[in-house]
């Protein structure tokens, strides 16, 4: 398989097919919280995939270089103090976790100066929510995703590359945006309907949510389909 | 796992915590926002109450809101006149003759002189007793379960005797109680003297209605407003006009509240 399709591939599959949201369901609370008008959807969808994508550019160089078994800079630095072959078996996957969050934690922090400096309407309107972008899972769920792309293989040649890695994050975030967008078209829409009490608010929208995911239901499968279509057996 | 592992697992959380710190640090100050320094002064000002008196969602739109000179200075209940003369002076603006505001309970009945048709026995408050029909005579009057009460944040009214109470000492003038009144018989009126001549009724039936349900409802029968033109009978009911009531003589006012029947106007504020 060429780079290209590899890459076309992975973009796909993130976008629309496994969409983090309406497949995996992760990102919830930015999904039904900041849905209630379109810009401000749209606003928080860019928000997150800035972030999604500083994280994974972070999250790649520091698993690659630093984290997995026989990284470059730690088996250098094990180097020091221990003999090569037992410095080339340094295991720190351990911290990643807390190596992500502590990355996530940080590029939110900035980017949020950032946009308090340069876009103080989108700041005023964002409120609570950007601070949220810290703990939306959507973001470490990316990193981690990337993670096992790179520790997990069992042929070193398949690691993802940091291109690999980017177009996940920004792709993954497209789908961010397609899929709250959508929603707070909806949302916008629901005002104007007549809901039975019960239902009104959150309710509707996590059934909403819910036939949204089912609709995306529909891309499953065309990634392997796409496969099969592009490498001839 | 073994002790190399560990140096260097602490060694990297350490590195990076201090590129971070870093990195963070020159931001801070690279993307620093210049605040209005009156809009600063002015949060120090104002009580951080954020009760929504003035209008604005807290204290903090407030105070941007008078730093650009889009608000008065005077809207804070909860800060009252000095408030709104430190906030002046931070303006630079000079600052009209103010008044407090405070609650007024048109209502003038204990429950001894009500007229009860029958027992209400359902949810105790009144937003729900209003829902039921007939469970005391007059239906324009003070239920007495205490909505207002509970509204009530700095503990300014009380019910006593079935009757609403509002304890100038501590109301604020923040009107949640007069939006917690499903009869809105609460008020919020500037008191521009300690305490202001009040119609203690909200009932808009006529005369013999009001008598058969209580003992001091407003009849309309028009004995105040032929000693004084302060009072105007509207829909049978007596109504003050306060700018006149303020230029009006004292004497006048005090002959026309002995005239009055039903003992209906009545002085409320502090003593």
């Amino acid at each position: 398989m060429s780079y290209l399709t590899d890459i076309f591939l992975i973009a796909l599959g993130a976008a629309l097919i496994n969409n983090f949201v309406l497949y995996y369901f992760v990102g919830i609370c930015p999904f039904v919280g900041v849905s209630r008008r379109v810009e401000m959807a749209f606003g928080m969808g860019c928000a997150v995939t800035f972030v999604m994508t500083i994280a994974a550019f972070l999250c790649w160089i520091l698993t690659t270089f630093v984290l997995m078994p026989g990284a470059p800079l730690s088996k250098w630095v094990a180097g020091f103090f221990v003999s090569a072959d037992v410095a080339a078996g340094i295991d720190l996957t351990i911290l990643s976790y807390i190596v992500y969050i502590f990355v996530i934690a940080s590029s939110v922090q900035f980017v949020e100066m950032y946009v308090r400096k340069f876009f103080p309407v989108l700041y005023s309107s964002f409120g609570v929510f950007l601070p949220l972008i810290t703990t939306n899972c959507a973001i470490l769920f990316a990193c981690l995703m990337i993670m096992s792309n790179i520790v997990g293989v069992d042929n070193p040649a398949d690691a993802w590359d940091l291109g690999r890695a980017l177009t996940l994050a920004i792709f993954g975030g497209v789908g961010f945006i397609i899929a709250i967008v959508i929603m707070a078209g909806i949302r916008e829409d629901l005002e104007l309907c007549d809901i039975p009490k019960p239902f009104q608010g959150v309710a509707i929208t996590l059934i909403v949510g819910g036939i949204l995911a089912m609709a995306f239901m529909g891309f499953t499968g065309v990634d392997s389909g796409l496969r099969n279509a592009m490498i001839p057996m | 796992m073994n002790l190399v592992t560990i140096f260097i697992s602490a060694g990297t959380m350490l590195g990076l915590a201090v590129i971070f710190s870093y990195i963070l640090g020159w931001a801070n100050n690279a993307f620093r926002v210049e605040i209005d320094p009156r809009a600063e002064a002015a949060m120090e000002v104002l009580p951080g109450a954020n009760c929504g008196g003035c209008s604005y969602v807290g204290c903090g739109d407030y105070a941007v809101a008078v730093a650009a000179g889009e608000a008065p200075v005077n809207l804070c209940v909860v800060g009252g006149p000095t408030c709104a003369a430190e906030l002046a002076a931070i303006m630079g603006v000079e600052l009209g003759e103010t008044f407090p505001n405070y609650a007024i309970v048109h209502c003038g009945a204990h429950s001894e002189d009500r007229l009860h048709r029958s027992e209400y026995l359902g949810e105790q408050s009144c937003f729900t007793a209003n829902l039921v029909k007939s469970i005391q005579g007059c239906v324009y009057g003070c239920l007495g379960f205490g909505d207002c009460v509970e509204a009530c944040n700095y503990d300014a009214i009380q019910v006593i005797d079935g009757l609403a109470t509002v304890d100038y000492e501590k109301c604020i003038g923040c009107g949640a109680c007069a939006k917690a009144c499903p009869r809105n018989i609460i008020s919020i009126n500037p008191f521009e003297k300690n305490s202001i001549l009040v119609v203690k009724c909200a009932n808009h039936d006529a005369g013999k209605a009001v008598k058969g349900v209580c003992k001091t409802g407003c009849i309309g029968c028009k004995a105040c407003a032929k000693v004084s033109s302060t009072f105007t009978i509207t829909d049978n009911l007596s109504v003050i006009d306060y700018d006149k009531y303020i230029q009006a003589d004292t004497e006048e006012i005090d002959k026309a509240v002995k005239k009055c029947p039903v003992k209906c106007l009545g002085f409320a504020g502090k003593p």
